[in-house]
C-alpha cells in the first residue's frame, strides 16, 4: 500500500512540475508568437497582392480592417460594424448597427487609435462602453481593405472552413470587382501527399481570376489537369523566357472560367476548398455590398 | 561500454562505437523515413541532439528522487517536457527554423534511441558525463542521419542540399522508403567490416 501512494505521489509530482515547466515557457514565449503570427499575416497580405522582397510594397499602401460582431438585444439580432473613419483628419473608428435587413440602426462613433484596434480586447472594452447591457454582442470576423492612396486595390478575407479532416484556415484577395486575385492556405491538416497538396500551386492559383459570376457555378471536375496549365499556375518555378507576354495572356484567358482541376486522390478536400472559397466570397460580396450601401446613405467618412 | 570514461572517449563512443543507427540499430523508423535528403537529416539530427542532451542532463541530476517502479514514464514525460519547451521556443524566436524543423520536433517524443540512453547511461552517471554521452549520442544520430541522407539524396534525386549535382537521377529507388533499409544494412556492413579490419591490426600489434 504504502508503495502505491509513493509511485502516485511521485507521478503526480513529476506531472505538475513537468506541466508548471510547460506552463511557464508557453507564457514566456506566447507574445512572441503572437508577434511572429501577426508578421506572417501580413507577410502573407503583401503576397497575396503580388508583393515581395525584390518587389516591395509602396509605403502609401494601407490596411483597414473592418470587424464585424453580432449584438444581440433580448430575442432580436443586430449586425454590427466596426469601421474605421477619417475624423477632422484623424483616424478613428464608428460602430454602424444593422438590422437583419441592412438598415442603419443607430450610428456610433467610438474613439479608439488604430494600433488599439489590433487588440480584441481593446475593442471588446470600447465596444461595452456604447453597447451597454442587456445587450450583448460577438464578436464574427473581420475583413481588410487594402487602399493605395485613395484607391481601393483589395479586398482581402480570411475564412475558415472544413475540409477533409479538420478545419482548412484560408486568405483569400479579392479586387474590387470580386475577381478572386489570390488564394493562400494558412493552416490545414489533410493528408501529406493527397489532400495535403491543397498548399501547392498548381491547386490554390487554379483559383486566381475566376471572375465573381464564375465563382457562383465553380465545380470541380475530375480531369488530369493540362500540362500547359500546370506549368502556368507553377509561377514559383517559371524561369526566363519560358512564357511570352502574350502567351501568358491567351492562357489566362483560356482558362479563366474553366472549373478546377481535382486534385488526383483528393477529390473530397478539392471540393471542401473550392465549396469554402465559393461560400466566402458569396457571403462577402453580400456584407460588402450592405455595408457600402449604409456608409453611402449615411454619408460616412470611411477611412477607405 | 566505454572502459574509460573522459568526455572525448564519450563523444567517439557515440559517433562510432555505439553509433544508434548504424551500431544500435534503434530509432529506425525516423531513419529510414525522414533520411531522404540531407537537410532533413541534418534537421532532425539537430533536434535530436538537443532533445538528448537536455533529457540526459535533467534525468542525470534528477536520478536519486525517481522512484525506480515509474523511471520509465519518468523519462517519456522528461522527453515530452524538453520537446514541447524546444518546440515553443523555436516557434516564438525562430520562426523560420520552426517552419523546417517544426514537424521533427514533435516526432521525437517517441524516439527509442533518447529513452534508451537515458535508462542505460543517464541513471546511472553525473550531470557532466550524461552531458557528453547525450552529445556523442546526438551527434552519431545526426552523423547517421546526414550520411543516410548524403546517399539516399545523391542516388534517389541527383541533388545535394537541394542543388542540382548530377542533373540526372540515377536510381529513384533510393528516395523511396525501402531503399532507407538497404542503405543502413550497408553502412552497417562497413562499419563492421572496419571494426573487423582495425582489431585485427590491434592484435597483430599486441
Amino acid at each position: 500500500m504504502r508503495e502505491i501512494l509513493r509511485i502516485t505521489i511521485g507521478l503526480t509530482v513529476s506531472c505538475l512540475i513537468a506541466a508548471l515547466v510547460m506552463g511557464a515557457v508557453f507564457t514566456i514565449t506566447d507574445k512572441a508568437k503572437k508577434h511572429n503570427e501577426y508578421m506572417n499575416v501580413q507577410q502573407t497580405m503583401l503576397g497575396l497582392l503580388g508583393y515581395s522582397k525584390s518587389h516591395p510594397a509602396p509605403s502609401e499602401l494601407k490596411f483597414e480592417t473592418i470587424y464585424r460582431y453580432i449584438v444581440a438585444e433580448g430575442q432580436t439580432r443586430y449586425l454590427g460594424y466596426l469601421v474605421p473613419v477619417k475624423k477632422n483628419g484623424k483616424e478613428n473608428y464608428a460602430f454602424l448597427l444593422l438590422d437583419l435587413e441592412g438598415k442603419l440602426k443607430k450610428l456610433y462613433s467610438v474613439d479608439m487609435r488604430p494600433e488599439a484596434a489590433i487588440e480584441a480586447s481593446e475593442r471588446e472594452k470600447a465596444l461595452h462602453e456604447i453597447l451597454k447591457p442587456p445587450r450583448k454582442f460577438n464578436y464574427a470576423d473581420s475583413f481588410i481593405i487594402a487602399v493605395l492612396g485613395r484607391q481601393r486595390v483589395a479586398y482581402l478575407i480570411p475564412g475558415e472552413f472544413p475540409g477533409f479532416k479538420t478545419f482548412v484556415r484560408v486568405m483569400l484577395a479579392l479586387d474590387p470587382s470580386f475577381t478572386i486575385k489570390g488564394l493562400e492556405i494558412m493552416e490545414q491538416e489533410e493528408d501529406p501527399g493527397l489532400g495535403g497538396e491543397i498548399v501547392q500551386e498548381y491547386f490554390k492559383n487554379q483559383f486566381v481570376d475566376k471572375p465573381f459570376k464564375k465563382i457562383a457555378s465553380l465545380k470541380v471536375i475530375k480531369k488530369p489537369l493540362p500540362s500547359e496549365y500546370r506549368k502556368y499556375l507553377e509561377r514559383k518555378k517559371w524561369k526566363k523566357g519560358m512564357f511570352t507576354r502574350e502567351q501568358i495572356e491567351e492562357i489566362r484567358k483560356k482558362y479563366r472560367s474553366a472549373d478546377i482541376y481535382a486534385l488526383t486522390g483528393a477529390t473530397i478536400s478539392s471540393r471542401a476548398v473550392t465549396n469554402g472559397v465559393k461560400n466566402m466570397v458569396k457571403k462577402f460580396a453580400y456584407r460588402e455590398k450592405m455595408l457600402e450601401r449604409v456608409i453611402a446613405e449615411e454619408n460616412i467618412q470611411a477611412a477607405f | 561500454m566505454a572502459t574509460t570514461k573522459t568526455p572525448s572517449r564519450l563523444v567517439l563512443n557515440g559517433l562510432l562505437n555505439e553509433n544508434p543507427i548504424f551500431r544500435l540499430a534503434l530509432s529506425m523508423c525516423p531513419a529510414v523515413g525522414i533520411s531522404t535528403t540531407v537537410m532533413n537529416g541534418l534537421m532532425l539530427g539537430t533536434a535530436v541532439l538537443f532533445v538528448q542532451v537536455c533529457s540526459s542532463c535533467t534525468i542525470a541530476a534528477i536520478k536519486n528522487y525517481i522512484h525506480p517502479r515509474i523511471r520509465i514514464p519518468t523519462y517519456t514525460l522528461t522527453i515530452a517536457t524538453w520537446v514541447t519547451v524546444i518546440d515553443l521556443v523555436l516557434s516564438a524566436y525562430a520562426p523560420e527554423a520552426y517552419k523546417a524543423m517544426g514537424i521533427f520536433i514533435k516526432l521525437i517524443v517517441a524516439f527509442a534511441i533518447i529513452t534508451m540512453r537515458l535508462e542505460v547511461f543517464a541513471c546511472k552517471n553525473t550531470v557532466a558525463m550524461s552531458f557528453w554521452d547525450g552529445l556523442g549520442m546526438g551527434l552519431g544520430f545526426m552523423f547517421g542521419m546526414v550520411t543516410l541522407g548524403f546517399i539516399r539524396e545523391l542516388l534517389g534525386m541527383g541533388t545535394l542540399l537541394g542543388h542540382n549535382v548530377l542533373g540526372f537521377r540515377p536510381l529513384l529507388f533510393f528516395a523511396l522508403p525501402l531503399a532507407g533499409f538497404f542503405c543502413v544494412g550497408f553502412m552497417m556492413a562497413i562499419f563492421n567490416y572496419v571494426e573487423l579490419v582495425f582489431n585485427r591490426r590491434k592484435k597483430r600489434r599486441g
